[in-house]
């Protein structure tokens, strides 16, 4: 026992050092990117209407003039010390917009993950225990649509049909403008803030504002689990200890769902933390179609007036979260698994 | 699980049924929505239309375009040159009060231009106040600009976004105000919450000096994408929008049941630039022929379904002082039999190869079809061979004249006047980087921003535009009209819309 938790600390340990040099090629990687891409964001924010020496004065005051080296090296001094910076547009702390924007995105995700495991432990539980019946087939097809569908045509096609078609939900913003207007805010997450300020209403709003998004989002991701259980289904269906099962005489229902079910799940839980970057990635387009004003949405915006410091702040942010979430499934999965050590 | 189900199902029964879904519902605040983006609430930071918008509401210059395209004076009473138009004196106004409780005087007035300087934001708002040398308070009600050369069009830059007026006790001098910290202005309007990319709200000042806003508070909601925004307007979750809808949304909105779509006279125009230093460009023959086969109205009419005007001179129709410099040139309509003869005196043959460049992400969504409605109409007849070229802004803007031999570009007025149209295109090393250089039209300039009469100044701003027209260094084709869409209870819209393009939503109101 003792050596096993020897081997697991370890293993945790070699996991938390390869994070860094993870993180310094991810960092190097982020600021070559920038730097290569054409244009600048001071021609690009002035957008022609100053002559070209005022334009030459602003990028030497902001540095931008100095040698690449030096921007790098400046770059990563600012990162080691936990700051951020500042963005060159709107001279917005990039801590803040982790704050306010992030947690838009964690709530419009968090609530994305409860619909795709819905929705995707209902399907693929059904479909991998019908196999090969129309349950079956429909449900595959199902999460092939929607896994193969871009997630801002679901998104437009949700907006039209149940916003502007039957008129039941609104088609953007996290709440109506009055309730934001209004709304304490204390942790920028608008359901938890409405039920801190035990605001009824607010709350009843927010959530009418989120449906839409996070069931657009929670359905890409949705595709993903519904085949995977499917399989485990199948697969666990036809182990020893599910044959054992029926043979000891126990009923159909209670082998499907005690024995069956339950294992075919435990592969979910690894999934659930790979999912991080897809449900990030599917929130910048969720976030723009609903103009909602995630932390994704925020780096569309910023890319566009191609922002040095708020493009980098943010993808930063993004690759740690991305790293963090491999970083903790990986010590489950060895914490489950033994097999999977160093 | 369960719990969130129901919760789902109590939030869309809830929402069933009801028009506006809460949205803009309360009555006495109007929600208006942009496709916009705010960059800096300080007037120190803020060149772009979208801060722009806001701080009109909230700031107040010494002269300001209140009631329509015209400026008069606002906080001060009174501008007048001393002498020559090297030195302005202004009275400021007494009784004017601050958002923050503060008094307004010429210490306000001297801190609010200085800091612009200082900061000399990369936002470029300071490059307005090039010509400011110093300003000098003269009593507590007193101010006076010295400047470093004469310019009998300074109350127009009074006007502009950089003499925004704000409370010396509550900015940096030398720094700006960050977004996340209070505004203050004068305005009718006092901001109360800004959340960046989301909303800005106002409740009404109702210590203002003068015509009280007519909403008692307004809400600007703020949307990446004008079909999100046309959304919002259609199930009512905002009354009103302004900036920017495509043509094709503006047709849709217009048959919508609900809602009016209200158009006025406008201040945006857009131009094709042609670098006169090089082939083909250079040989003047060539930019003639573009000028006779322009096709203004087809881009007016079948792109823009009429949203927009042509436009035959820089400064658009509506300003004092505008002529049809082109039509009387080149014509109303494209002219091929001209154009070619043109070419074929200058021994050019037809169809005459040339490459355009244009941005499909600045100037809206219609600029490709802008740009194919283009190509068609300089290649009938056999007269050019069009290129269409792209790129996206950010390169494009670096390279403009540069690099590129004809290129689109678009200009959003920082004041309301003809010199605005013509200073910052036919100055030698002006900022299209086209090499256009003619020292008589340098000399006209001069002249302009020297007249001591208006008359004399206007008889000057006729003679540059018959210049740029026979020298054609730029072609502008069309200037885009005011335009804002509401649901029919909102009243006032139409009493905003004017040349100076500013909403001015204390004017507006719901029932």
């Amino acid at each position: 026992m003792g050596g096993q938790g020897t081997s697991l600390r370890r293993y945790a340990l070699t996991r938390l050092v390869l994070v860094i040099p993870m993180v310094f090629i991810l960092l190097t990687f982020v600021f070559l990117l920038m730097r290569v891409a054409p244009g600048d964001p001071i021609t690009s924010s002035l957008g022609g209407r100053v002559p070209p020496e005022v334009v030459d004065e602003i990028k030497h005051d902001l540095g931008f003039d100095k040698p690449l080296y030096v921007q790098y090296v400046d770059y990563l001094g600012d990162i080691a010390r936990g700051d951020f910076g500042t963005t060159i547009t709107d001279r917005r702390q990039l801590g803040e917009i982790i704050r306010v924007n992030g947690a838009a995105t964690l709530e419009l995700t968090f609530f994305a993950m409860i619909v795709a495991l819905v929705v995707g432990v209902t399907f693929g539980l059904i479909a991998g225990r019908f196999r090969d019946t129309w349950l079956d087939v429909g449900g595959r097809m199902f999460g092939i649509v929607i896994y193969a569908m871009p997630v801002f045509f679901i998104g437009l096609m949700a907006q039209l049909f149940f916003g502007s078609y039957l008129g039941w939900l609104p088609t953007s913003d996290r709440a109506s403008p009055i309730t934001q207007a209004t709304l304490e805010t204390h942790t920028n997450i608008f359901t938890i803030d409405a039920l801190i300020e035990r605001d009824g209403d607010a709350f009843v709003d927010v959530v009418k504002h989120l449906i839409l998004p996070a069931v657009t989002l929670g359905l890409v991701t949705a595709g993903v689990f519904i085949r995977l259980i499917r399989v485990n289904v199948i697969r666990t269906m036809k182990d020893d200890y599910v044959e054992a099962a029926r043979a000891r005489g126990i009923d159909e229902r209670s082998v499907v769902y005690h024995h069956a079910f339950r294992n075919a799940l435990v592969p979910v839980i690894t999934i659930v933390g790979l999912t991080v970057a897809l449900l990030l990635s599917g929130a910048v387009l969720t976030e723009t179609t609903f103009n909602w004003p995630g932390i994704g949405h925020t780096l569309i915006l910023y890319l566009q007036n191609r922002d040095y410091t708020a493009v980098q702040g943010i993808i930063v942010v993004f690759a740690l979260v991305v790293v963090a979430a491999s970083v903790v499934i990986d010590f489950v999965n060895a914490y489950i698994d033994p097999r999977i050590r160093y | 699980m369960a719990s969130l189900v129901a919760l789902s199902v109590v939030a869309l029964g809830a929402g069933a049924g009801q028009s506006a879904l809460g949205g803009s519902s309360q009555s006495g605040i109007l929600v208006s929505g942009t496709s916009d983006s705010v960059t800096n609430v300080d007037p120190a930071g803020n060149y772009d239309f979208g801060s722009a918008t806001l701080g009109y509401n909230l700031l107040e210059h010494l002269y300001d375009a209140r009631n329509g395209s015209k400026i008069v004076p606002s906080l001060a009473t009174n501008c007048s040159p001393a002498g020559n138009t090297r030195t302005w004196r202004c009275s400021i106004r007494k009784g004017v009060k601050f958002h923050d409780g503060s008094d307004l005087d010429s210490a306000d007035v001297k801190f609010s231009f200085d800091r612009v300087i200082k900061i000399n934001d990369p936002s470029g708002i300071s490059s307005l106040l090039s010509n400011l040398k110093s300003v000098k308070t003269n009593g507590r009600y007193g101010v006076t600009f010295n400047l470093k050369a004469p310019q009998s069009t300074w109350r127009f830059i009074l006007a502009s976004g950089a003499g925004g007026i704000v409370p010396s006790g509550a900015y940096p001098a030398n720094k700006l105000q960050a977004n996340n910290q209070p505004q203050y202005g004068t305005g009718p309007f006092k901001l109360t919450k800004y959340t960046p990319g989301q909303q800005a709200v106002f409740e009404r000042f109702d210590d203002y000096w003068g015509p009280k806003a007519k909403s008692e508070g307004l809400i600007m909601r703020y949307y990446s994408k004008s079909s999100t925004m046309k959304l919002a307007l259609e199930r009512g979750e905002i009354d009103m929008a302004f900036a920017t809808f495509t043509p094709t949304e503006l047709g849709s909105l217009g048959k919508a049941k609900g809602i009016r779509v209200y158009s006025g006279q406008g201040a945006v125009i857009r131009y094709l630039v042609m670098n006169v230093t090089r082939e083909p460009f250079n040989n003047i023959a060539v930019r003639r022929a573009v000028a006779f086969m322009m096709p203004r109205q087809a881009i007016a009419t079948r792109v823009y379904r009429g949203t927009v005007k042509p436009l035959y001179s820089m400064p658009p129709a509506g300003l004092p002082g505008h002529t049809d410099a082109f039509a009387t040139l080149y014509g109303r309509v494209p002219s091929p039999a001209k154009a070619k003869k043109a070419l074929q005196d200058a021994g050019v043959q037809t169809p005459f190869p040339i490459e355009v460049w244009w941005t499909p992400t600045h100037y809206g969504d219609a600029s490709a079809d802008e740009y194919a409605e283009m190509k068609r109409g300089l290649e009938k007849g056999g007269v050019f061979k069009v290129t269409l070229k792209s790129t996206e802004w950010a390169q494009y803007s670096d390279a403009l004249g540069n690099q590129y031999n004809a290129f689109q570009l678009g200009w959003f007025p920082d004041y309301p006047d003809p010199e605005n149209y013509l200073l910052s295109f036919y100055q030698p090393d002006n900022f299209t980087a086209n090499g256009y250089e003619n020292p008589k039209m340098t000399a006209l300039l001069k002249q302009e921003q020297a007249a001591n009469t208006e008359a004399k100044r206007l008889s000057v701003i006729r003679q540059i535009q018959a210049l740029a027209a026979k020298d054609v260094p730029i072609i502008p084709y069309w200037q885009g009209n005011m335009i804002a869409v509401g649901r029919t209870n909102v009243r006032g819209i139409p009493t905003t819309l004017d040349a100076a393009f500013i909403m001015r939503f204390w004017k507006v109101s719901k029932s």
